[in-house]
């Protein structure tokens, strides 16, 4: 065999040269690159296409866009038309508002109105789904099938549907306010018109018995602690929620006869004439007035001779002043009639004009409005005993309802779909979770001699909870941005008034930006707070 | 015969005797204090409303209580004989365990009994069914007038279509029903193997029904001119695809399927073009479009479009290309933030409330935004923009998408543009949709173990063929669940399109409440919504359930 030279290398160079180009032209992480890049440029250029049509057409629309308060043109202003008037009226206000305040007062409104039925919504939310998610695993099959028919409903049907058909088919078909339904005698009433409750008012004093509220807390804490210690020394099983309870309640209950008695805000104008010093003159002049003897005798009038002799009371609407003093008049006994005015200058007016004999309102208020009138030396200002907190309490007065809370209907029908769709889907989760705790832990506990409540609330809560947590986040966040669905019943919330807002103002682009910030905000707040929450209660791995 | 009842009896006797009375008295009612009270509050609750409805419906309630002892008794003598049979032992496992159960039992089934008699008064027993008699006069608050149901059916089906239009809807549904059975037939067990290539070309038209669908219902514009720029661009593209896809070694090569790939695009085009110039399928007025068929129409466009775009977010967040290294970020951060500094005094003289005095420091906010970006992406821009976007996507609301859709769709094209209704909407929708689509997605990628990537690597297969051969395939698998789930939400929040003024069923409706003919017929319509959502959401995700048992989620 003829020994040849050994082959010439196949001159590595030039096609390892090509193999390398095209290795590096395939190679996944050049690919990487050339296709971010190919990325930004698409991003730029449709923003350049799409930026461009929209300045097109938004200069069409004329620089009124970006006016500015002293009439100039400018980018910078493209919030200024949010200080004008808002001109349109709220159904559901939070706080005072009227349509002569601006833009930004109508909006924070909406983010207030939506913030109360995600709160709201969420308190619900978890007591109706865990209600449900608990008869779900019910021994009785019959509420269990309830249950289980509930949870597919609500999880099969547009909770939009929903919405209308509670708003529409349930709310508005409930009788008119005149013909409310009242539940069992108290003062609760149901109409078309909504719901109104009796809602607690805090007067001026109302700070003072709050701090005492906290040092009860603080002292229940406390008294659980030095029971606690002194169970570990002595081995000895104490009462500590009881003793709590008692220093928390003693607490309480001085704060609120010392607040009662040191603050003097409330006061009454009357004319020196009627001699009224004190609540309990009136009394005196009822008497007088009726030539009766004793107030209980008063049912032996007739109606209109009681409404002839009733004191005349003016008042500013909502105020606690109304509640504080119509409290002490019911308690006497002593039959009067009221006026609501809005504003204080209003009501002086009445009260000059002889429409009512007393001015119920804040010594502030009466201190600034007594010299307005044209002799301010023959009337005087007197104090009223004051509660912290007084209830209002609603009552029917002619064709409407007066006092207490009120619940407009599409509040109430957003409230009631929200529930009732999130919680057929927390019932799901919280089913799951309870499941997933395994049966050797109740074994377990029974066998520690735990009882059923404590079985629950030391074991199996504990773990459940670790399961539920993570998807009640998104639960809760969906709930959250679906407060906007209110729009299509008539519910203000922050979506409706900043529609509204557009198209009065027609500045599209500068209302999107601040709805989206916000709910953005809303979700990112949630989330934090539960996830934090989520975080405490996670498994602690070994 | 008599012995048998003595000795019956004596065997009752002697059970009853005994029978641990005391037991069952602490056990049911006399445990504690609030067990009593529970018992005493369910037992006076029941009886009240007992009562209540016996006045409203003696027949009923007698009926629900008689039924009611009868279980009791079958109860306790099967307890006292400790015989049970069949139907006492299921009683007494489900319904009459004890005391309390057996009281709150009672009153479900007043309850219940006397929620259906209402329902079955209102709904049949005395409903108005016939279509003539739907006017204000014939209507009642205690009986349903179902008239209206057949009366606006055209209404609820189609909305406004115009009556000559209706051929080509019919068309549309029997293309999808004809489709449909051909699959289930071709599916069963017998013909599966022998009918593969039929099965493939029905595959094949499923996935061009979308547009097939398209047009028949909204029908293609005639032009004149044959773009041929438009075919050759589509033919460049597909080519380029198929050439990355052959390179990164995902499919084989094939003269057949080359040219296959570069020759659909014109065909279709050209066969699009033939069937405008022909005129056999005009353009409809997409803005008649309405009822239960824009539902539909809405939803699986949302989910069909969804599905690549979600993917593809989903793979960008979690890509791990090389990004935008920090030796370019920083210096052009910084830079941009110096110059940005230059401006600050003049925006500072310039400002008029504290907010923008804040704005004048807005290089800061460059620094910090590099300083994220770098931080959490690693300068890789396609997973920062796909988080970003998935991000402020699900942090708002549906509602505003939609609108930005309606409002603010004419903003961004040409001016003189119009654009028919349900199209904005439908992208807005979409874009909402695929970030949750994304979500899932990426939920289904972060469920593949870690050591299913490493062993792909370890094999040296490249960054696709790991996704095309073993990643996908097992996250589809994962995600197809979530997916059905997915699009029966999409379904059901079909509903909101109406709030921006579309006329899908629920839009329709409140068209069909404004109308002379059935004023006010609210509650009857609202009803057969309820039935047709649910009908729909129920047999989908029973469906959903049963595809999850055939893949073997959970299982390997």
């Amino acid at each position: 065999m003829e020994q040849t030279a050994p082959a010439p290398p196949q001159e590595p160079e030039a096609i390892s040269f090509w193999r390398t180009i095209v290795n590096y032209l395939f190679d996944v992480r050049f690919l990487g690159v050339l296709g971010q890049i190919g990325f930004i440029l698409f991003v730029v250029l449709s923003v350049r296409t799409i930026g461009g049509n929209f300045s097109e057409n938004v200069n069409k629309l004329g620089e009124s866009q970006f006016i500015c308060r002293d009439g100039s043109f400018s980018y910078r202003c493209a919030y200024d038309f949010m200080e004008s008037e808002a001109g349109f009226d709220i159904s559901d206000t939070v706080v005072e508002y009227t349509n002569t305040d601006s833009y930004w007062q109508a909006f924070k409104l909406g983010i207030l109105n939506t913030l109360k039925v995600a709160i709201f919504g969420v308190i619900l939310t978890t007591i109706v789904g865990t209600a449900a998610g608990i008869a779900r695993l019910s021994k009785n099959w019959l509420i269990s099938q309830i249950a289980l028919w509930y949870v597919e409903l609500m999880r099969n049907t547009p909770l939009l549907v929903q919405l209308f058909f509670i708003y529409f088919g349930v709310l508005l078909a409930l009788p008119n306010i005149n013909e409310a339904t009242q539940f069992l005698g108290l003062p609760i009433f149901l109409s078309n018109r909504g719901l109104n409750l009796p809602s607690p008012q805090f007067t001026s004093s109302a700070p003072i018995w709050l701090a005492f509220l906290v040092l009860g807390i603080v002292q229940f804490q406390v008294v659980g602690i030095i029971l606690n210690r002194k169970e570990e020394r002595t081995g000895q099983a104490t009462n500590r929620v009881g003793w709590g309870l008692i220093s928390f309640l003693v607490i309480v209950g001085i704060g609120w006869y010392v607040s009662g008695t040191i603050s003097d805000s409330q006061g009454l104008l009357v004319t020196k004439a009627s001699r009224i010093q004190d609540v309990e003159d009136m009394e005196r002049m009822m008497l007088a007035r009726t030539g009766l003897n004793h107030l209980d005798d008063l049912d032996t009038l007739s109606e209109e001779e009681i409404s002839a002799v009733a004191l005349q009371i003016c008042v500013l609407r909502d105020s606690p002043s109304e509640t504080n003093l119509t409290g002490q008049l019911r308690r006497l006994g002593i039959p009067y009639e009221i006026s609501r005015s809005r504003r204080p200058d209003q009501a002086i007016k009445k009260y000059e004009e002889g429409d009512c004999e007393i001015f119920a309102a804040s010594k502030a208020v009466l201190a600034a409005e007594r010299p307005t009138l044209e002799d301010p030396g023959s009337h005087l200002v007197v104090s009223v005993q004051e509660k912290p907190v007084v209830w209002s309490i609603p009552t029917r007065e002619g064709f409407n309802i007066f006092g207490g809370a009120k619940m407009l209907p599409e509040f109430i029908a957003l409230l009631i779909g929200l529930v009732l769709f999130y919680g057929g889907s927390l019932a799901e989760i919280v089913r799951a979770g309870i499941l997933s705790v395994t049966k050797g832990q109740t074994e377990a506990a029974r066998a520690l001699g735990l009882n059923e409540g404590q079985r629950l609330q030391l074991v199996v809560m504990p773990q459940a909870l670790r399961v539920i947590i993570p998807p009640l986040v998104g639960i809760f966040l969906s709930l959250a941005k679906d407060t906007s669905l209110g729009i299509a019943i008539g519910f203000p919330d922050m979506y409706a008034i900043a529609y509204t807002t557009m198209n009065q103002s027609g500045r599209i682009l500068q209302i999107f930006i601040i709805m989206m910030l916000v709910y953005m905000l809303i979700s990112l707040t949630f989330s934090v707070l539960l996830n934090w929450y989520n975080e405490r209660v996670k498994l602690v791995e070994r | 015969m008599m012995t048998e009842i003595t000795k019956t009896t004596t065997r009752l006797q002697d059970n009853i005797r005994d029978y641990n009375w005391q037991y069952f008295l602490k056990d049911n009612i006399t445990g504690s204090w609030y067990q009593t009270a529970w018992i005493a509050i369910l037992a006076l609750v029941a009886a009240l409303f007992a009562v209540t409805q016996f006045n409203e419906a003696p027949t009923a309630t007698i009926a629900i209580l008689a039924a009611w002892g009868v279980g009791t008794i079958m109860v306790v003598v099967g307890t006292l004989f400790q015989h049970h049979t069949k139907v006492s032992r299921w009683l007494k496992n489900n319904l009459i365990s004890s005391v309390s159960n057996a009281l709150l039992s009672l009153l479900m089934m007043l309850v219940l009994g006397m929620a259906a008699r209402g329902i079955a008064l209102w709904a049949f027993i005395n409903a108005n069914f016939n279509p003539a008699e739907t006017a204000p006069e014939f209507q009642s608050q205690s009986y349903a007038t179902w008239g209206v149901i057949w009366g606006a059916r055209k209404l609820l089906m189609t909305g406004r279509m115009t009556p000559e239009d209706s051929p080509r809807v019919w068309l549309a549904l029997w293309f999808i029903l004809g489709m449909w059975a051909l699959t289930y037939i071709t599916g069963r067990p017998a013909l599966r193997d022998k009918l593969q290539r039929v099965r493939q070309g029905i595959m094949g038209l499923w996935i061009l029904s979308p547009v097939i669908l398209y047009v028949f219902l909204a029908g293609i514009a005639n032009s004149p001119v044959y773009n041929i720029g438009a075919a050759l661009t589509g033919v460049v593209i597909a080519v380029a695809i198929y050439a990355l896809f052959w390179t990164q070694k995902i499919i084989r090569f094939s003269w057949m399927n080359l040219i296959s790939a570069a020759a659909a695009w014109p065909a279709a085009y050209t066969i699009w073009w033939a069937i405008g110039r022909s005129g056999i399928l005009p353009p409809i007025n997409v803005d008649t479009w309405g009822g239960l068929m824009l539902s539909l129409i809405v939803a699986s466009s949302v989910v069909i479009l969804s599905m690549p775009i979600g993917m593809m977010l989903a793979l960008g967040r979690r890509s791990e290309v090389y990004g935008v290294p920090a030796w370019i970020t920083w210096p052009v951060a910084i830079g941009v933030s110096i110059w940005g500094f230059t401006t600050t005094p003049q925006l500072l003289a310039d400002s008029r409330s504290p907010i923008e005095q804040l704005f004048a420091f807005w290089p800061i906010a460059v620094l910090v935004l590099a300083y994220g970006f770098q931080r959490a992406f690693k300068g890789n821009v396609v997973a920062g923009a796909s988080t970003a976007f998935i991000e402020l996507i699900r942090s708002v609301p549906l509602i505003t998408l939609l609108f930005m859709g309606i409002i603010m769709a004419p903003f961004f094209f040409s001016a003189g543009t119009s654009i028919a209704k349900p199209w904005p909407v439908i992208v807005g929708y979409t874009l909402f949709s695929a970030a949750y689509t994304a979500e899932v997605i990426r939920g289904g990628l972060q469920a593949i173990p870690v050591g299913q990537y490493e062993a792909s690597d370890s094999l040296g297969l490249n960054g696709f063929q790991k996704m095309r051969f073993i990643i996908l395939p097992q996250a589809i698998r994962i995600v197809i669940p979530a997916i059905v789930g997915q699009f029966i939400g999409a379904f059901k929040s079909s509903s909101l399109v109406s709030v921006v003024g579309l006329m899908d069923l629920l839009g329709i409706i409140r068209a069909i409440v404004a109308n002379p003919q059935w004023l006010g017929l609210r509650k009857e319509l609202y009803v057969f919504l309820f039935v047709v959502y649910f009908t729909g959401s129920f047999v989908m995700s029973s469906y959903s359930r049963r595809l999850e048992v055939q893949l073997g989620v959970g299982e390997r």
